[in-house]
């Protein structure tokens, strides 16, 4: 069997990869893996057969371009990264040929003779299964499955871009921050308990006395603005894996919470004894965080004879 | 020029219930508006303030059972018109239940065809329950329309829309030619809670629930329905820390995080 994987960057080569090895050892099927770079240029990836290449281009044209060497191929998977771009490259390439697509694929699974898909949904409260067949479109997170990177060095060859009628017309920086909340092994979630922008002075404070870092649930970095996207946890920001979650005026819906779970240790602090967020977690305060978190800074401070 | 908007009664996952082996009641769990579909349709409402025109939402049921579900679909529906959409259209049938993302596709495409034309049709980028983000897209080509997916902001100007796409490290600005199809954000804007009076509105709005035959179609084949759901456990200790004050859950929290080692001092 062929699969092609497509991407923007090496490191989705490698993703996809990763998927092919995993899929394949779970199978029993020999995968045949064929590669396309849009953008960003080719480099040597091994394990491919061949890697195709192709300039930037609007995501209608470069699925225009897999849906052609699809047919040209005879390619049975198409592997995509889970993200924006690739979300919608391969949903439209699995449109024109009318195939299941599973986005963000988080596992795969076996019972019987069947192999399954699985994928996380209700925003992280449940997996859904699905059993693997051909053609199948699948988008795949990074690093997720390892891939080993040996065989044979991989031919390349050129495509031409395929136009459609969407134009860029601009792309435009985003604002970069500077917090790596993935590696950080303490945090201390903001939510929208906190009234105001200022009053996270508290939260910064104490995630300095416990070397850590300042996280946030979706409101605070989306709708107030007040820190920026790359301290927003959840499934459309950054999981986090480290020893210590300490969630402050967090609700604890799924689509946060979840993001949280191969956290060691979780703490609540919370008004609301009632709030979902206690069930998520290891410990729980339940107290308006306004009078708590002044406190629980200067018993740490006492500790820590600072 | 006339919206659509795709609306989804989704599986409400902040009351996701189960027995107690664990497997998920699907039955039970309540259907509310999926998150992103609000923003959608105060988007459409929003350009129909520049433009003129109707918004018209539409939905197909996607969980069962049908006759427990018609009310809960329709307070769905009742909710996109007290956020400012004229009249809504909903297709609510067993013989697609449990509906899958190709199914609720061709569906909704039809049920949008038979309906009137549209010169925009905007949805969610993805569903708070299934989160598969390809039903604006497979729609789109089922139409025969352009498409453009994650939009922060849309102008529409002279027969065209200038889409903003919000990707992970750039903003990526696209136009395409009407009539097209657009998933939003959630960070396009802030739809307002409706109020009593646009709810009580709303119940005077045209809403219509058809069958899938009463638009046409044959009962289609799924082509990936799931084939099993099952509830992701969480087991933490749920220790809630007691105390006569302040002070000593303070300090009975931090005794608790030294042991776990996960605080040193
Ligand atoms: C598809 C989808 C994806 C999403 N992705 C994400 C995501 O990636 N990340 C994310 O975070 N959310 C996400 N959400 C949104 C999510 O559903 C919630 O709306 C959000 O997480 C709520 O944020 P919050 O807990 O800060 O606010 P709220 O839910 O409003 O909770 C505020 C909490 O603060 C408490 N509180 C208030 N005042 C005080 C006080 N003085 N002291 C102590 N406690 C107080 C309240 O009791 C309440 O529990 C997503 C939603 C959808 C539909």
């Amino acid at each position: 069997m062929k699969a092609l994987v497509i991407g923007n960057k090496t490191s989705h080569l490698v993703d996809g990869l990763g998927f092919i090895q995993a899929l394949s050892s779970e199978t029993g099927v020999s995968i045949e893996a064929y590669g396309l770079l849009y953008g960003g240029g080719a480099e040597e990836t091994k394990g491919f057969t061949k890697i195709f290449s192709m300039p930037e281009a609007s995501p209608e044209a470069v699925a225009n371009t897999v849906s052609k060497l699809i047919e040209k191929m005879t390619l049975e998977m198409v592997i995509a990264p889970a993200e924006k771009n690739g979300t919608e490259i391969l949903s439209r390439v699995a449109s024109v040929y009318d195939m299941p697509m599973i986005t963000e694929v988080s596992g795969i699974s076996k019972a019987g003779e069947n192999t399954y898909l699985e994928r996380a949904i209700m925003g992280g409260r449940a997996t859904a299964l699905y059993r693997f067949k051909t053609p199948m479109a699948v988008t795949v997170p990074a690093k997720k499955f390892k891939a080993s990177e040996s065989g044979a060095t991989p031919e390349f060859e050129e495509l031409q871009v395929i136009d459609g009628v969407t134009k860029v017309v601009e792309v435009l920086p985003k604002e970069k921050g500077a917090v790596d909340l993935e590696a950080a092994d303490v945090i201390v979630g903001v939510g929208r308990g906190f009234k105001a922008k200022d009053d996270l002075a508290m939260a910064f404070e104490l995630a300095e006395l416990l070397d850590g870092e300042v996280g946030c649930s979706r409101p605070v970095a989306a709708d107030f603005k007040w820190l920026g996207e790359d301290r927003w946890i959840g499934i459309s920001g950054k999981k986090i894996r480290g020893k210590l979650y300490i969630a402050v005026g967090i609700s604890g819906a799924p689509q946060h919470i979840m993001a949280a779970s191969d956290t060691k240790v979780i703490v609540a602090v919370n008004k609301d004894k009632n709030a979902p967020i206690f069930t998520f977690s290891d410990y729980g305060v339940v107290a308006d965080l306004y009078q708590f978190l002044p406190v629980f800074i200067k018993k740490l401070k006492e500790k820590k004879g600072v | 020029m006339d919206i659509a908007v795709l609306v989804k009664a989704s599986l409400d996952v902040n009351m996701i219930k189960a027995d107690s082996e664990g497997r998920i009641l699907l039955d039970s769990i309540p259907l509310a508006i999926s998150e992103y579909d609000r923003n959608a349709v105060a988007e459409a409402v929003r350009i129909k303030g520049e433009l003129g025109g109707r918004v018209v939402a539409f939905s197909v049921l996607t969980w069962g059972p049908a006759d427990k579900r018609a009310k809960e679909i329709e307070n769905v529906m009742r909710e996109a018109l007290a956020l400012g959409a004229d009249e809504a259209h909903v297709v609510v049938d067993d013989a697609i239940l449990p509906s899958d993302v190709s199914v609720t596709a061709e569906t909704l495409s039809n049920l949008i065809k038979k309906t009137g034309d549209f010169g925009l049709i905007l949805a969610g980028e993805g569903s708070m329950d299934m989160m598969s983000a390809q039903l604006p897209v497979r729609i789109a080509y089922k139409l025969g329309y352009p498409v453009a997916t994650f939009a922060r902001k849309i102008d529409v100007i002279n027969g065209a829309v200038k889409v903003t796409r919000d990707l992970e490290d750039v903003l990526q600005v696209v136009e395409l030619p009407l009539p097209a199809v657009v998933s939003v954000t959630g960070e396009i804007n802030q739809p307002r809670l409706p109020t009593l009076l646009q709810i009580r509105k709303s119940f005077a709005k045209p809403y219509k629930a058809y069958t899938i035959s009463e638009i046409g179609m044959d009962t289609p084949e799924k082509l990936f329905p799931f084939d099993d759901i099952k509830l992701v456990t969480v087991s933490r200790k749920n220790m809630i820390i007691e105390g006569e004050n302040l002070e000593e859950i303070a300090e009975k929290l931090i005794d608790k995080l030294i042991e776990e080692g996960v605080v040193r001092v």
